[in-house]
């Protein structure tokens, strides 16, 4: 069994990790496991269902940081054939693992909250599409779902009530893209994961052209805690704006890399330096990717930023899917960019122009620049792509990020990069060697 | 001769029922298929697409998509090694490096001589608060050194292959597989 890395037994999502065996239906269930979705379908409407819901305010966990509740309200009610919830477990934005984490662990957490929502937009169904690496989580989730039909929690008659209900799972095959919660839709229908133009958006023509609504497992497993504990309960952790607890996942130099639950607003400072041990011995913190390596990069002199929206915000940047890498003095920067570069323009599904194009270009010049035959034309060339890249000129968030990674680290680290177009020099020892 | 086996294709057959759309059975019915050859080969896929009664090339396109899919022959062991950020910070390069000479190739998608084993370079797999890390016969292994990778390939050579070191929580076997597949090379 693999170390436990991260808070065991936080607040809301992790508050049951400690007990072995979670991942059984009779530990999930002597916990208090299913009591959630027994009370809704046999004392709640779907409308109370949401009310709750939105009284706790709680937000997507996927990167978008939309209301749960909201997004469940736009499904239409009277549409009337089949409405479907789509679970987003597709976790690949590079630093983030918490969804993994949470399946893993406590996989019946998820289902019974997607159970939930299928309840809540008045379906039948839930799909978890789960990113094809995850063996483990997929087939703990497998036998977790068959183990809730033997019991009757899920299948015709729930709990004996007259609303069927059912969780299915689909298996990913390998395509970062599949995040967008477009692109993943049309995978889920058997197509290369390519974004859909929107509108329709997908509350109204979704999965299989039916009005579905897409979450992401921490938002889901989350909600079970809501419904037994109440909305206003949940409301209270966090902060005014930004409520509840969040997972996050801290890696890179740090003494304790780990997934971590968090309340909402608490600083990345006590983030890397408390809960995950800070620097490693002998090493200074350079940079932290707040929110996955698609959040803007910010100086570690930037660690008092609080993990709630506006603290974020205001500095241009998100807490996007939790994924916090964090990176030493022992690297260098223009290097770390172009590794990232490499994904971006490997994920790009090439729909785009200036997100396919822009992405190789910035690459091939990254590889000048790393090859030294850089000069002040790279450093004009890398500015120019990144602009390119950005401001809504793509179809979906991959050409921005890509954008964003070029544009936040010039604008932090202009001297590393001079350094290295100008002078074919670089000052960093690390191990960075070759990215 | 057909590439898949007739139970593959019933297998396949039965695939569409369970999905609000038949199409949504391609990317299982590949599985199915990869599973049983090792890699998708184009009578394979032909044969995918015969079965689904979907346009061959409609399923090649899927396949060609994704990653996971493998278009050429691989080592029956496949290493997917994690060389994104979080990893490449905590040293994925030198095991990748180590990797090669342990298992005797020189490039991603290299098989070894012996058919055992081959290797690829990937994004991101999820498992960031242990990098470095990689993906073997359906199972992640953490904190990669270079004794673990020396280990895993011994473990795989020895006449016990089957005996899969594992990680994460206590979990369930992976079910038996139909056949066992094919091996290449
Ligand atoms: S921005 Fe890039 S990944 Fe997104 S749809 Fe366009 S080409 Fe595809
Ligand atoms: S960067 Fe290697 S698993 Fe995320």
């Amino acid at each position: 069994m693999a170390e436990q890395r991260g808070t065991v037994g936080g607040p809301v999502l992790t508050a049951w990790f400690a007990t072995p065996n979670l991942h059984t239906l009779d530990v999930y269930e002597s916990l208090g496991g299913y009591a959630a979705l027994r009370k809704v379908v046999t004392e709640m409407t779907a409308q109370q269902v949401i009310d709750e819901v939105k009284i706790s305010g709680l937000r997507g966990r996927g990167g978008a940081d939309f209301s749960t509740a909201t997004k469940w309200s736009f499904v239409p009610k009277a549409h009337p054939g089949p409405k479907y919830i789509v679970v987003n477990a597709d976790e690949s934005e590079p630093g983030s693992a918490k969804d993994r984490y949470l399946m893993e662990n406590s996989p019946h957490a998820l289902i019974e909250g997607a159970a939930i929502a299928a309840f809540a937009i008045g379906g039948h169904q839930a799909w978890i599409y789960i990113r094809g690496e995850y063996d483990l989580p997929y087939e703990l989730l497998r036998d977790a779902i068959a183990q809730a039909h033997e019991k009757g929690y899920l299948g015709e008659h729930p709990f004996g009530s007259d609303h069927p209900l059912d969780v299915r799972l689909y298996r990913g095959h390998g395509a970062y893209i599949c995040g967008e919660e477009t692109a993943l839709l049309e995978s889920l229908e058997g197509k290369r994961a390519q974004p859909r133009s929107r509108p329709p958006f997908p509350a109204v023509k979704g999965a299989w052209g039916m009005p579905t609504a897409v979450n992401n497992v921490e938002t889901l497993s989350t909600v079970p805690w809501i419904i037994r504990h109440g909305g206003a309960e949940y409301a209270k952790r966090g902060t005014e704006k930004a409520k509840g607890t969040r997972m996050v996942t801290v890696s890179g130099d740090v003494r304790r890399p780990g997934n971590y639950e968090i309340e909402i607003g608490v600083t990345y400072r006590h983030i890397i330096e408390e809960l995950a041990g800070g620097a490693l011995p002998g090493r200074t913190l350079k940079v932290f990717w707040p929110g996955g390596s698609s959040a803007k990069v910010l100086p570690a002199s930037m660690l008092d930023t609080s993990t709630d929206l506006d603290g974020l915000k205001a500095l241009g940047t998100m807490g996007g899917s939790g994924g916090i890498i964090v990176m030493d003095d022992s690297h260098c920067m223009v290097k770390a960019a172009a590794r990232l570069l490499r994904f971006y323009a490997h994920e790009s599904c090439g729909k785009c122009t200036p997100c396919r194009v822009g992405t190789n270009w910035s690459v091939r010049t990254y590889e000048r620049i790393l090859a030294n035959e850089g000069s002040e034309i790279e450093l004009a060339l890398l500015d120019r792509v990144s602009q390119g890249l950005q401001n809504g000129r793509c179809l979906c968030g991959l050409g921005d990020a890509a954008g964003w990674v070029i544009e936040s680290t010039m604008r932090h680290f202009r001297d590393e990069y001079e350094e290295h177009c100008l002078h074919h020099a670089c000052s960093v020892q690390g191990a960075l060697a070759h990215a | 001769m057909s590439a898949l086996s007739a139970h593959v294709l019933d297998e396949i057959k039965a695939l569409p029922a369970r999905y609000p759309q038949p199409r949504s059975a391609v990317m299982p019915a590949l599985d199915l298929a990869q599973e049983e050859l090792g890699h998708l080969t184009s009578e394979a896929m032909t044969e995918v697409a015969g079965a689904l009664q979907l346009d061959p090339g409609y399923v090649q396109g899927v396949a060609t998509f994704y990653t996971l899919f493998h278009l050429e022959p691989v080592g029956q062991h496949r290493f997917y090694m994690c060389t994104n950020l979080s990893c490449t910070l905590r040293g994925a390069e030198d095991i990748v490096e180590h990797l090669r000479g342990a298992i005797g190739v020189k490039a991603p998608g290299e098989v070894s001589g012996d058919g055992l084993f081959s290797y690829e370079e990937v994004e991101c797999m999820g498992a960031c608060e242990y990098a470095p890390m990689l993906r073997l016969d359906h199972r992640y292994h953490y904190d990669l050194t270079r004794e673990k990778i020396d280990h895993l390939v011994a473990e795989r050579r020895s006449p016990r292959a089957d005996a899969v070191s594992e990680s994460g929580p206590e979990k369930p076997k992976r079910a038996p597989r139909r056949r066992a597949p094919k091996q290449d090379g």
